[in-house]
């Protein structure tokens, strides 16, 4: 049973046609132009280098966990500016629109863009900026630094990990791809019901947004497995579960939010699909459907998300705050119990998005106590920052400086969080951009770590610092920006503006919108600092030292930098909490090992980036109705599968000469550097 | 570097420094639903502010404090204080205590089922306005079944009553919302939702859809006019007059998607006296009024002219 359809079909091209490709609007035709130009400077250098087998071997089928790290991160930051584009459309959008007098271009009445372009733009960002920058980049940072930090030679599953990767970057690719061919959803970035149904959304915008979800939550969910299993299988002799740092700590919370939440969603968007495809009604309004049902489901993953998203800079402020106040973490097993506590209320808080939507009082009230819980924890975690930089040596480099902004902008929204979980404030500000303030309040605290992360870990994986000049202009910039287009976005909300405006109908609102604009100037202008940082760091390649900050206290900054891809070329003995700070009291932190034993390492493998490209292919084959090669591709997918379990490669084995010669030349065994080529193994004894 | 941090410090300031409160909508409540939401606003803001505010203070003295340059105390090992650990676990829960009570009692308070907040007002003596309120792509419809009248974006309720709300849509959900006056509630297809509010002095109020509903959302507004009893009575007289009536059929017709530019309001008689009733059974049976491809993919070739034509003002 195929449901009608608007529009012609057949068989060869599903509902593709030429007049899917938006050829008549100058913007997207610039944006594809620029992004065309960029992608074959790119692929030429490649060809003209001669590095495409380098890529190929060293990277697209590679299984190490700080490369597929290094891949995540690039992704999120790619995905991260085309969000932030799309931010810079709307406030542009918002600032011209102002009133009925407003001019217009590019067939907008008012401003540049007609409800139909502004609509999927703010749809994208939020997708984007949550499930394709935020996610990927965090999920890169716990790839890279957790096996590291419990002293593992790489994630539990390599091959699954390359999976996850190559999935989540397949979503990616289907988001850019309806940015050229067809349309993105207009039911924003949480699939608003019954908009998103087929009566009120009859293109392919929504197949795109919800395929192309559906994809990397596999990935993800796959992602939240690996690191399950590698923090409670994989750590070195004497990594007590209370020996742990505690970003491998927030990991291990976030990853079963992960593991336990996306399924729902992979579940809601199922149902969804059904509706949309087979004509049923899970979510209609008619015919015995409830919408309602969705929005419940989706805010029971939705709420944990954000938990998901926020757990990890936690982790990274917690370990960046004793390496730069040269001290311990205050009160360690709180931070630990605070995490797990915050994990697991975050369960029990999700109608906290709907109290609008006609609960009563009383439930109302339970989920408004729920939500208000959530401050303890999060109010312990400050503290414990606070008091560990009291009777502290702070030193503010660029990843200090990112983490006290982080945390207080994590005051800030957690105060304004507190404010619209009580549902008499709600009514008045639910649906406003003053929501719109406080949880972007709160993302910026991932970005701030994320940003504190990669500042902090760049030497690690890199072998040289991020220059620290280009890096705090880049931080004053998109602080500032961030002060610039936040603080009118809450005066906004109190004036009353609704979210999602693509026309301003309050000509008082004005004001605050164009002190918004200058904002994200300000953000423009952190993008050049940002890259201006990248290149000159990249130019000069001052080296850093094992401890590259000196006063480094866990497992990560005891083996080389750059960390060879053995990671630690002895697996090492643990004896304490912050391992190298014990061994530096102890004068233990420069003995270097003398005897090297084997190790086995896994081979490289294809599998992984073919599933990612045939899952794109079944994903694009789905979103046009291209029957044919939606069925290809997934069969193909299974194959794929079934042939690799038939693979009898069991890795290699990099022996104690080859270990000790690389040791004495560390230069060789850097994340970018080459592995050595080996005839796998056909059968292993042991690890 | 130094003036960029004092400039990042003071950009607030001068942003406060800019704009008065005029503007801010819901510094300046009106009616007792609107007056109490804004007294739980300040009320909960203040318990906040007892925990926030010293925090803020700590983030502020401590990194400064104990730069390195500074040469304060340092105590290399110190990690655990059983004191400041049960301070920062006990100070945040009994805030928290105080915060879950107010939010418990405020809710009951502005419940727009049945706000306390109304007990004994002026209006509770008197039988309540009704007003049902159907939205549809993209316009607001207003059915008085008492007064025997509807308007299309254009609420007008007497002084010194209490108006009774029943919300609900033929397509998909909308947010109803009277910033200064009445709480925010969805309206949804199938489905039947309440508001109340009371206004004792008369006055005109801007009103939305807080909720997406697509292509034509940024203009979906209607006002909120406040007038007196007598005012009110003269109103529906000269609305009751008007020729165009209000059949369940005709309705059907005007609730096909509309961008209603500028929110030009309309007037009828005699609406069908079952409406609301048959708008959510017929949602419940599965009837719709699908967006065309057209004006979801371009609504600006729709401009300025409706899909159908807008009904005469009285």
């Amino acid at each position: 049973m195929q449901v009608d359809l608007q529009g012609p079909w057949s068989p060869l091209f599903g509902r593709l046609t030429l007049d899917a490709i938006p050829y008549d609007n100058p913007i997207i035709v610039g944006t594809f132009l620029g992004a065309a130009t960029i992608g074959l400077i790119v692929v030429a250098a490649v060809l003209y280098y001669k590095k495409l087998p380098y890529l190929w071997r060293e990277w697209l089928t590679t299984v190490d966990h700080k490369k597929i790290g290094v891949m995540y991160i690039i992704l999120g930051l790619v995905m991260l500016f085309r969000g932030f584009v799309d931010g810079l459309m709307m406030r542009t959008q918002q600032v011209i629109a102002v009133g009925p007098d407003s001019p217009g271009v590019l067939g907008a009445q008012h401003g540049f863009l007609p409800p139909f372009h502004f609509d999927q733009v703010y749809s994208a960002h939020g997708t984007i900026m949550l499930i394709f920058a935020a996610t990927p980049i965090l999920a890169g940072l716990g790839n890279i630094i957790v096996p590291l930090q419990i002293g593992a030679r790489d994630m539990a599953y390599p091959y699954l990990n390359a999976v996850s990767l190559w999935l989540t970057t397949a979503g990616a690719a289907l988001i850019m791809l309806s940015l050229f061919v067809g349309q993105f959803s207009n039911a924003a970035w949480v699939g608003l019901m019954p908009l998103a149904e087929l009566p009120y959304n009859p293109g392919v915008g929504v197949d795109y947004w919800m395929w192309a979800i559906q994809l990397s939550s596999l990935g993800t969910t796959f992602n939240a497995i690996n690191i399950i299993a590698t923090i409670v299988k994989m750590r070195a002799p004497g990594m007590t579960w209370f020996r742990l740092p505690v970003f491998t700590w927030v990991n291990l919370s976030t990853s079963i939010i992960g593991l336990t939440a996306f399924p729902v969603l992979g579940v809601a968007l199922s149902l969804l699909t059904a509706d949309r495809y087979l004509g049923t009604d899970f979510f209609t309004v008619g015919h015995g459907g409830n919408f309602m049902l969705y929005i419940d489901l989706f805010w029971i993953w939705g709420h944990p998300e954000v938990y998901f998203l926020i757990l990890p800079p936690f982790g990274v402020f917690s370990e960046i705050v004793p390496t730069f106040s040269e001290k311990p973490l205050f009160g360690y097993l709180t931070m630990v119990a605070a995490s797990f506590a915050i994990a697991g209320i975050g369960w029990s808080v999700w109608a906290h998005h709907f109290f609008t939507m006609g609960m009563g009082p009383d439930l109302n009230g339970y989920f408004s106590s729920a939500t208000m819980l959530v401050g303890i924890p999060t109010g312990v975690k400050i503290f414990n920052w606070l008091f560990t930089m009291y009777r502290g040596r702070i030193t503010f480099t660029t990843p200090m400086l990112w983490a006290v902004a982080g945390i207080f902008l994590l005051l800030f929204g957690g105060f304004t969080g507190m404010m619209l979980s009580a549902p008499a404030i709600n009514y008045t500000v639910h649906d406003s951009v003053f929501v719109i303030a406080h949880f972007h309040c709160m993302v910026l605290v991932v970005a701030t770590g994320a940003f504190a992360a990669v500042a902090y870990w760049w030497p690690k994986v890199f072998g040289f610092k991020l220059d620290e000049h280009n890096g705090k202009l880049f931080f004053w910039t998109f602080v500032l920006g961030s002060v610039v287009v936040f603080v009118p976005m809450f005066g906004l909300g109190l004036e009353g503006e609704t979210r999602r405006l693509d026309y301003i109908f309050n000509p008082q609102w004005r004001p605050l919108l164009i002190a918004e604009e200058v904002g994200i100037v300000l953000y423009c202008i952190s993008i050049f600092y940002f890259l201006k940082m990248i290149y000159v760091s990249l130019r000069d390649r001052v080296p850093a030292g094992d401890d590259a900050w000196g006063t480094g206290r866990t497992l990560e900054w005891m083996t080389h930098t750059p960390v060879p891809f053995y990671n630690f070329a002895v697996t090492p003995q643990i004896n304490a909490l912050d391992e190298l700070a014990w061994r530096r009291e102890n004068g233990l932190d420069k003995v270097k090992p003398e005897t090297f034993v084997p190790i086995h390492m896994p081979s490289n493998t294809a599998v992984p980036v073919i599933i990612g490209v045939l899952a794109m292919a079944f994903g694009f084959g789905m979103i046009w109705r291209i029957w044919w090669m939606a069925g290809a591709a997934l069969l193909a997918i299974i194959v794929a599968v079934i042939a690799r379990s038939f693979d009898k490669n069991q890795g290699y084995i990099l022996t104690a000469e080859e270990i000790a010669k690389l040791e004495s030349k560390t230069e060789l065994a850097s994340v970018i550097a080459e592995q050595p080529k080996r005839a796998p193994l056909d059968h292993v004894e042991a690890h | 570097m130094r003036f960029l941090r004092h400039f990042a410090l003071c950009a607030p300031l001068l942003l406060l420094a800019g704009c008065s409160t005029v503007n801010f909508a819901l510094f300046h409540p009106v009616g007792r639903v609107a007056e109490a939401e804004y007294h739980y606003t300040l009320l909960l803001v203040g318990v906040m502010m007892i925990i926030i505010l010293p925090t803020f203070l700590l983030m502020v003295i401590f990194p400064l404090r104990y730069r390195k340059s500074r040469n304060a105390t340092y105590a290399p090992n110190w990690s655990h204080s059983t004191i400041i650990e049960i301070l920062a676990w006990g100070v945040p829960v009994a805030i928290t205590a105080v915060l879950i009570h107010y939010s418990f009692v405020g809710v009951y308070a502005v419940n727009p089922y049945s706000p306390d907040a109304l007990d004994g007002s002026p209006g509770s003596a008197l039988p309540p306005i009704k007003v049902d309120v159907v939205t549809t792509d993209w316009q607001w419809f207003f059915i008085y079944p008492d007064q025997h009248i509807a308007t299309i974006d254009d609420l007008v309720v007497p002084a010194g009553r209490r108006v009774v709300l029943r919300l609900t849509s033929t397509s998909v959900m909308n947010g109803f919302y009277i910033p200064r006056v009445a709480p925010m509630i969805d309206a949804m297809p199938g489905m039947r939702t309440e508001d109340s509010f009371e206004v004792d002095q008369p006055g005109t109020f801007e009103g939305f859809s807080t909720d997406f509903s697509g292509a034509g959302f940024s203009w979906m507004q209607f006002s909120t006019r406040v007038v007196s009893q007598a005012d009110f009575d003269a109103w529906a007289k000269t609305v009751q007059a008007n020729p165009n009536t209000l059949p369940y059929a005709t309705f059907t017709q005007l609730a096909h998607p509309t961008v209603n530019f500028g929110a030009k309001p309309a007037y009828f008689s005699a609406p069908d006296p079952e409406l609301f009733d048959k708008v959510v059974r017929d949602a419940m049976n599965g009837v719709a009024y699908p967006v065309p491809d057209s004006l979801t993919e371009s609504v600006s070739s729709n401009e300025g002219k409706a899909l159908v034509p807008a009904p005469a003002s009285p």
